[in-house]
């Protein structure tokens, strides 16, 4: 069974994407966060237990209290004890190069994709954490 | 000046009486006569002549010093008055200074620029500002050249330096040029970063939830999907709003002030936002007893005041009456207003660098976007003023927002 953390405060998109995930794969474990401060405190509680951490998170950059690049500072901290291999996508509405020139610099960052979500896309990144979960 | 050429002369001479004379040429010396010396010494008067006007016509200020730093010449260029001119020969700096009464402090820096090209040997340059009698910035480019003699002795040190003021005047005007292309592109960044995150962001639900209800059978879910999209519009209608004003802010650079009653200013404020005043139980304490009226376009101080207060009414304590104090100071030429609140207060350690950045949200608040004090900061800025906060989490914010003072306060 998948585990998808969504980290996003746009209630619509996460309501959406919930949806497209769900018609890809039901099986699939979906927790949201309405900010990057209420997504690393949980997963640095849940760093050393592989059964709770997600294979894959999507994260935006725009949110309140700890916006994307704040969480990716703080996540590049905690990545050496995380026990799991996560793919970190950034998911946002911003088509600045600069942005993503910036994400660049983070190792964590798998990929920068821009908003929408494309079905196809989401489907591929599904199938991929699959092949390295098993 | 003739003290100068004489020198060099005497100088020339020793240096000539230092070369080992042939027998020959010493049996000659003798025998010239009294004519040749006379033509000689014209010959030497004529080009004594042409090199002293050539110094003293250059239009650069050129100084000779001996290896003690006291002046073996100076030119019209450096000193104008014959007379001052005339004393400094074989003094040094302090005594000039002490002679025309002026400030100790260009001797020392002086000799402090001679002990360098001395030791090092090496030519010196710098750049030297004063203000003139009429109150003139001038900048001469200066520099300093050690001489050495056969031996390898120093014998003299030459300063020349040339006014550089219109340069300067431009680099000064280049400087405040690139500073403002560098503020507009970061105000343009801004804008990319408003149209990508608050602008894009809606138009992507919408466009999504339409592929959603298009694909979908089902009349009721469909119902349900185009519910969602009403909130989507009325937010981008909402930043569609912000986002011109905000660029009307910017280009409105002739805005008009007037003189703006701080007490009017605040009735409007809290009439407007009765409904949270009452439900919050929120009291507003004023006072204005140093700058009641300011001069300032009165609807950027009323948007100003707007913000701040409903800010900190926002932003209140769970539990807490908010009390919020908005008072103004005068200093010299300046007016600070302070908008004070026991609110929630914020962890500057944090965000210090994106305050008023604008899209930063530091609280979980349905209603906050990140727009109102990016805005406060645009009106107060528009103006040429200043905006700053000191917050101590879970006891309170305080804003502080500088301007001119351009009302004389008697009238």
């Amino acid at each position: 069974m998948k585990s998808i953390f969504l980290i996003d405060d746009d209630p619509i998109f996460v309501y959406l994407t919930r949806r497209i995930i769900a018609s890809i794969d039901r099986q699939c474990k979906i927790n949201e966060f309405t900010d990057g401060e209420l997504a690393i405190r949980y997963l640095g509680e849940i760093c050393d237990k592989p059964e709770l951490l997600p294979d894959i998170i999507f994260m935006d950059i725009s949110m309140p209290v700890m916006d994307g690049w704040e969480f990716l500072n703080e996540y590049s901290q905690l990545r050496p004890k995380i026990k799991k291999d996560i793919a970190l996508f950034i998911v946002s509405s911003s088509i600045s190069p600069q942005e993503v020139e910036r994400s660049k610099g983070y190792s964590a960052v798998s990929d920068f994709l821009i908003k929408p979500l494309e079905r196809g896309k989401i489907v591929e990144i599904i199938d991929n954490a699959k092949e390295t979960a098993e | 000046m003739s003290s100068f050429i004489h020198k060099f002369y005497k100088r020339w001479q020793r240096w000539k009486s230092d070369v080992p004379v042939s027998p020959r040429e010493a049996n000659r010396h003798p025998s010239a006569g009294e004519t040749e010396q006379r033509l000689i010494a014209e010959q030497l008067d004529r080009q004594k002549a042409f090199y002293e006007n050539i110094l003293n016509k250059l239009p650069t200020d050129i100084a000779v010093f001996d290896a003690d730093h006291r002046y073996l010449f100076v030119n019209p260029g450096a000193i104008s008055k014959e007379e001052y001119r005339k004393y400094i020969i074989g003094k040094d700096d302090y005594e000039y200074a002490a002679y025309r009464n002026r400030d100790v402090s260009v001797a020392h820096s002086r000799r402090a620029k001679f002990m360098e090209a001395k030791q090092t040997g090496k030519e010196i340059r710098w750049e030297d500002t004063l203000t003139d009698p009429q109150g003139n910035m001038i900048t001469h480019l200066r520099r300093m050249f050690p001489v050495f003699d056969q031996t390898g002795e120093l014998s003299l040190v030459i300063g020349f330096g040339i006014d550089i003021t219109d340069r300067k005047v431009m680099e000064v005007k280049q400087a405040a040029l690139v500073e403002q292309l560098s503020k507009q592109n970061t105000q343009l960044m801004d804008f990319c970063s408003i149209v990508s995150h608050n602008l894009r962001a809606p138009l992507v639900n919408m466009s999504m939830l339409v592929d959603f209800i298009e694909a979908s059978q089902d009349p009721d879910e469909q119902r349900m999907l185009i519910s969602k999209l009403r909130p989507v519009i009325g937010n981008l209608h909402a930043t569609f709003n912000e986002l011109v004003e905000s660029i009307q802010i910017r280009q409105d650079l002739e805005v008009k002030k007037e003189n703006v009653c701080l007490h009017e200013c605040i009735k409007r404020t809290v009439s407007g936002l009765e409904t949270e005043i009452n439900k919050l139980g929120a009291k507003i304490e004023t006072d204005f007893s140093e700058v009641a009226v300011v001069h300032y376009p009165p609807a950027y101080m009323n948007s100003i005041i707007h913000n701040l207060i409903s800010n900190s009414l926002k932003y209140h304590y769970p539990g807490r009456s908010p009390l919020i104090r908005v008072r103004t100071r005068l200093t010299a030429d300046k007016i600070v207003l302070s908008v004070q609140d026991n609110g929630l207060g914020i962890d500057l350690e944090k965000h210090r660098d994106n305050f008023f950045k604008i899209g930063k949200v530091f609280h979980r608040h349905p209603n906050a976007k990140g727009f109102g004090l990016y805005m406060t900061k645009t009106h107060v800025e528009a103006m040429g003023g200043r905006i700053w906060v000191e917050s101590v989490p879970d006891e309170g914010s305080t804003f502080f927002i500088e301007f001119e003072n351009r009302i004389k306060q008697a009238s």
